[in-house]
């Protein structure tokens, strides 16, 4: 195998812990490959901020797939994700004028949904990730160590109706980091920085949780995420 | 690549101790002497790296109900009434 195919490709050196990467600050060639530019949203944001609201609607129709998708992503509650879907949008109205164009529209609109979401997790008092948790790997979440038996490798055997049915049996936790690194292409500084934990922290999470995933995908066909 | 015991169960636990940081270093980490001899531990890294790529490719799908927009809509309607008093 080449190059450690799990890092982002094209990265820019890490910026020092205490000063995670804001979106706009992130390689605006990552920023492109997530958020490529959509065709009249230039002319729909510079109306938008005007006051037109048709021209926001417009942004909604182009933008609420994505925003839905991420909030459904990191609550697995439908009426949440509805509610923090509307609230990030509210906020977009309010602040659409302070947009500047420094980053991908959509990657500036996808950080305020985050955003959204972990105030709103806060605001429960859901621990976003587990003061306990360090490097060391848990027995829980460990591999086997059967010596000299081949396992079965998943290479090939997962479509996206199973991964998303695995990633949903995820706990919040660990599901809040795969979400952010592995699916939305946040780095483990910037979600340190979003979730207020080490960047140790935010690589155990990851960590677990892609083991746990493993674990879920290798059950037997009548298990609760095959398909 | 074989299967032979030319390593031991720690040094599999030390593998894997090690591997969050290695999966976020510019290491190859295929490369690494312990996989040379571990089939166990390569299938590991192989299907954790075969998770990471899948997560990658799993697009936007979901679409709010009409309920959101509406909602949306009735917020900034409420919200522009009230700045009209305000004024």
């Amino acid at each position: 195998m080449t190059k450690n195919t799990l890092r982002t490709a094209g990265k820019a050196p890490s910026p020092t812990p205490a000063q995670p990467l804001t979106a706009e600050a992130r390689p605006v060639q990552q920023q492109r490959r997530r958020n490529p530019p959509i065709a009249g949203e230039l002319a729909a944001i510079a109306q938008a901020q005007q006051g037109d609201g048709a021209s926001f609607e417009v942004l909604y129709n182009m933008h609420k797939r994505r925003v839905y998708s991420l909030c459904l992503r990191m609550l697995g509650n439908v009426a949440e994700a509805e509610d923090l879907t509307q609230e990030a949008f509210l906020q977009l109205h309010r602040k659409i004028a302070t947009f500047r164009g420094d980053s991908a529209f959509s990657t500036w609109l996808h950080r305020m949904a985050v955003n959204v979401v972990l105030m709103h997790l806060r605001k429960k008092g859901l621990p976003l990730v587990s003061l306990e948790e360090t490097l060391e790997p848990s027995q829980e979440d460990g591999p086997r160590k059967d010596f000299g038996a081949r396992d079965l490798t998943l290479s090939g055997c997962i479509d996206r109706v199973t991964l998303e049915r695995a990633v949903e049996e995820l706990p919040p936790g660990y599901r809040m980091v795969f979400v952010l690194h592995d699916v939305e292409g946040y780095e483990h500084n910037e979600i340190a920085g979003m979730l207020k934990c080490s960047i140790g922290n935010s690589k155990s999470q990851l960590h677990k949780a892609r083991m746990r995933l493993r674990n879920l995908l290798r059950q037997p066909a009548d298990g609760k995420v095959q398909a | 690549m074989t299967s032979d015991r030319t390593h031991t169960p720690r040094d599999c636990d030390e593998f894997q101790r090690q591997l969050p940081e290695l999966f976020d270093s510019d290491r190859d980490l295929l490369a690494h002497a312990h996989l040379q001899t571990c089939e166990n531990c390569s299938s590991l890294v192989r299907d954790l790296e075969y998770i990471a790529a899948q997560a990658k490719l799993l697009l936007p799908i979901h679409d709010p109900s009409p309920a959101v927009w509406d909602n949306i809509q009735n917020a900034l309607a409420r919200q522009a009434k009230d700045d009209n008093k305000s004024s």
